[in-house]
């Protein structure tokens, strides 16, 4: 399988302090790459510099094998980047397709073409029937595939998922797993920062476990979890 | 040919009006310090504190510099009033309510004066209005000394408040970190409101100092004041007082310097000119950080 | 979508017979139309790309200079010289914007009026360029098609052109792409690039056409005052009272800014005889009021509620 998404050395400092210490991964094509480690690991901040709205100092960055280092976050949309964040905030005037078309404009310019493309981005995310409700007034578990559903409609290869599970009940958590398994099987890569352990290890083809800005142990994800320094890094945090 | 004496004549005259900027950008430094307000309606306060002292000298015949016995700690009440009536209530709204509400501020006290005074510019006459001292060959024009002396006393009054007493601390501690403040049992909405006071009073005072060097007109006067104070904060950086100091002087030089060297047709140009430059070149060293959301 | 139409088509027929039944209120109708025609224009970037501008003055003299210097000076026809402050505003917005753009909220609105101040500065001192601190006479005017430019009732329908130009192109770019680009941005950047969109280009946009419709009005304004001067043109509450027209009436909506012309113009007339002079203190308490108690607006506000009601409605029915 060809490399969708490499990433060679990645350094970020603040001010003088380490956050991403020379970090490189490399992500198949259809893979899943879980990115976990405890709260101020540089997780967040390795997925802001991948896209793109957090300047490395040192590294470079491959998106199917064009360097896309320099490129601000807009163009890395335009490559084939998509990305959620983690506090969502849908334009709460407009209606949940309105919201999505505005994500849907970047691949299809026509009005017409725009809308039935967020529509069958809704539909996916199985929020169809609210199309035209307007995003304000719109409860957690909704608000998140509103915001999935914004990052799908750029129509993206290489999909970036910052903690889409948090404070999700167990039910919406099972139904939010199984829709990232369906798009990696639709051979959409996905990178995903994630604090919930379970949708780790059912989801990811990789781990990659951060402590202090850097990797301390990488692999599958049954390993990983099994992995003394895990566990004394996760204990060391409580 | 350079000219010693007028040059360190404009320096001086420079550094003693830059006084008076700078006691109108203190107090509008400390309330962005405070309360993250840009108070619009704070070149009005000057004008208020102005009208002020023509109002007592003409009711009473008062000196400028006594009206300040009143106009001191009524702009203090003002101040505090106008905070927990107005602007207490924004804490929640997006930044630019804060400078809207103020904007619609400045614009009611300028033409309330407007009905009240009327247009024409109004002073107060001071018999010392043309006295001078001299040092060596230059001389001081015995009113913008004066200025200049009462500015630094407020000053150091205020410098002396915030670091030797508890209000000093509590509104240091506000300004630093509210939330940490509020954990320590600061009541931070005091806080605010004792803040927009003080700002309030600086502000006026400056008025009443100024009114026997400058005409009182009561609407677009205001303006030029709010601007020039933005301008004294932003060259320190808004929320340091020292800072704000050293700005307030900077333009003061920079104007006079300007006017008398280069042209003074442009007076106002220059300060404006500086503060966009350091607005570009460090927005966000002046301001704090930017916060990014993810 | 299509209301607003029918509401703008009412509006403009309402507009054409409205000089045969109210022939003595022309002057009002003609500030209250070039107002609602600011106020619109300046809510493409203020409201819809939420960049609040205090520097919209600038706009409004540049136009309204082209256009007097042109005649008086150059004998240039005013439809020439419109078209060419409509080139220059859209320059002069380009640059402003390239070089005030990363500064964000208040900071943006303090550089703007940074910037006026200066601009004002260089039309009084530069009599050579504007005619300087005394100002321009518009004397003489050519006429198209025998129409006198100089009549109040021309000068009306233009007024009426024009606020309904600014008005249609604002009801085309709320339904474009471009349009849910600006309210991407203003809502969140971030968010916005990563939808793929470059947040300074739409800024930069928003900014030209907002500025170049601006000094389209200027160059009507000079026309129907025929007499300039850069202390009142460039004046820094010119630019107060286009953007909290704007504001007042609601940003961000079609028909916020048009209420907020009404409203404003209309007390204005009310309390003129009792404010006299003091007209702006209307402005200051109206905002006033505004930012505390219907933060979105006058029209924003009810607007919101109604987009609410109507969907529990339909998710009941």
């Amino acid at each position: 399988m060809p490399s969708a998404l490499k990433a060679d050395g990645i350094t970020v400092t603040f001010g003088g302090v380490v956050a991403v210490d020379n970090v490189s991964l490399d992500v198949e094509q259809g893979k899943i790459l879980g990115l976990i480690g405890p709260n101020g690991a540089g997780k967040t901040t390795l997925f802001n510099a991948l896209t793109g709205f957090v300047t490395p100092q040192g590294g470079r960055i491959h998106l199917h094998g064009e360097e896309i280092t320099h490129l601000p976050p807009y163009m890395r949309t335009r490559a084939g980047m998509g990305r959620t964040f983690q506090t969502e905030r849908p334009f709460e005037e407009l209606t949940l397709l309105e919201n999505v078309l505005v994500a849907a404009f970047l691949k299809e310019p026509k009005r017409k073409h725009a809308e039935r493309l967020a529509m069958e981005v809704l539909e996916k995310v199985g929020l169809a029937d609210r199309h035209d409700q307007p995003a304000l007034d719109l409860n957690l578990a909704r608000r998140r595939r509103l915001e999935l559903a914004k990052a799908l409609a750029v129509q993206p290869s290489v999909l970036f998922l910052d903690e889409v599970m948090a404070g999700l009940n167990p039910p919406a958590l099972k139904e939010m797993i199984g829709f990232v398994r369906r798009l990696a099987d639709q051979n959409l890569t996905i990178v995903m920062v994630e604090h919930i352990m379970e949708a780790i290890i059912e989801l990811s083809d990789h781990v990659i476990v951060m402590a202090n800005g850097s990797v301390i142990t990488e692999g599958l994800p049954r390993d990983v979890i099994q992995d003394p320094r895990v566990i004394a890094v996760y204990l060391g945090e409580d | 040919m350079f000219d010693y004496v007028s040059f360190m004549q404009n320096l001086s005259n420079g550094v003693l009006i830059g006084g008076v900027y700078a006691l109108i950008g203190v107090g509008l430094t400390l309330v962005f310090g405070v309360m993250k307000t840009i108070n619009f309606a704070h070149g009005d306060f000057v004008i208020l504190g102005m009208y002020c002292a023509v109002l007592l000298n003409t009711l009473f015949g008062w000196d400028p510099y006594l009206s300040l016995l009143v106009a001191m700690p009524l702009g203090f009440l003002t101040g505090a009033i106008l905070q927990r009536v107005v602007l207490s209530r924004l804490v929640e709204a997006p930044p630019e309510s804060s400078l809207l509400v103020t904007l619609g501020l400045s614009l009611v006290i300028g033409n309330i004066l407007l009905l009240t005074f009327g247009a024409e510019p109004k002073s107060v006459n001071v018999s010392y209005a043309s006295s001078t001292v001299s040092l060596g060959e230059v001389r001081f024009s015995l009113i913008l000394l004066l200025a200049g002396l009462a500015t630094m006393v407020v000053i150091a009054g205020l410098y002396a408040v915030l670091n030797h007493t508890e209000l000093g601390r509590a509104i240091r501690a506000t300004a630093d970190n509210r939330l940490g403040a509020e954990l320590v049992g600061t009541n931070t909405r005091r806080i605010e409101a004792v803040v927009f006071g003080i700002g309030m009073a600086l502000a006026v005072t400056a008025g009443v100092v100024l009114i026997p060097l400058l005409f009182a007109t009561p609407t677009f006067s205001g303006a030029i004041f709010t601007l020039k104070a933005f301008v004294v904060t932003v060259l320190g950086g808004l929320g340091n007082i020292g800072a704000a100091i050293a700005g307030g002087l900077l333009l003061g030089v920079v104007e006079v310097m300007g006017a008398s060297y280069l042209t003074s047709d442009y007076r106002n140009a220059y300060g404006l000119l500086v503060f966009l430059l350091v607005l570009l070149l460090r927005p966000e060293g002046l301001f704090g950080k930017t916060v990014k959301r993810v | 979508m299509k209301k607003h139409y029918i509401i703008l088509v009412g509006l403009v027929l309402l507009g054409i017979v409205y000089p045969q039944m109210f022939p003595g209120y022309l002057s009002v109708a003609i500030t209250l139309l070039l107002y609602a025609g600011w106020a619109t224009a300046w809510d493409i970037l203020g409201g819809w790309a939420g960049q609040v501008s205090l520097g919209h003055a600038s706009f409004v003299g540049l136009g309204a200079y082209f256009v007097a210097v042109g005649t008086a000076h150059h004998d240039i026809a005013p439809w020439w010289s419109i078209l060419m402050a409509l080139v220059a505003a859209a320059m002069l917005a380009y640059l402003w914007g390239s070089l005030t753009f990363k500064l964000k909220g208040p900071y943006f609105t303090l550089s703007t009026i940074a910037i006026a101040e200066i601009l004002r500065l260089i039309a009084i001192n530069e009599g050579w360029l504007t005619g300087g601190a005394t100002g321009v006479f518009i004397m003489t005017l050519p006429e198209p098609f025998g129409l006198d430019l100089f009549s109040r009732q021309v000068n009306y329908y233009l007024a009426l052109a024009f606020a309904a130009f600014t008005v249609l192109i604002v009801m085309l770019i709320s339904r474009s792409k471009f349009g849910y680009q600006l309210r991407a941005v203003r809502e969140d950047e971030d968010s916005a690039m990563a939808s793929g969109i470059n947040p300074t280009t739409v800024k930069l946009k928003a900014f030209m056409i907002s500025g170049a419709l601006t000094a389209l009005g200027g160059g009507i304004y000079a026309i129907f005052l025929s007499f300039i001067e850069p202390h009142t043109i460039f004046y820094l509450l010119l630019s107060v009272q286009i953007a909290l027209t704007a504001i007042i009436g609601g940003r961000g909506t079609i028909w916020g800014p048009c209420v907020g012309a009404l409203l404003i113009v209309g007390s204005g007339e009310i309390f003129r005889t009792m404010f006299a002079e003091a007209n702006m203190l209307i402005y200051g308490l109206l905002i006033m009021v505004v930012v505390m108690f219907l933060p979105r607006g006058i029209v924003g506000e009810p607007a919101r509620y109604l987009l609410r009601r109507a969907y529990a409605k339909r998710a009941q029915g």
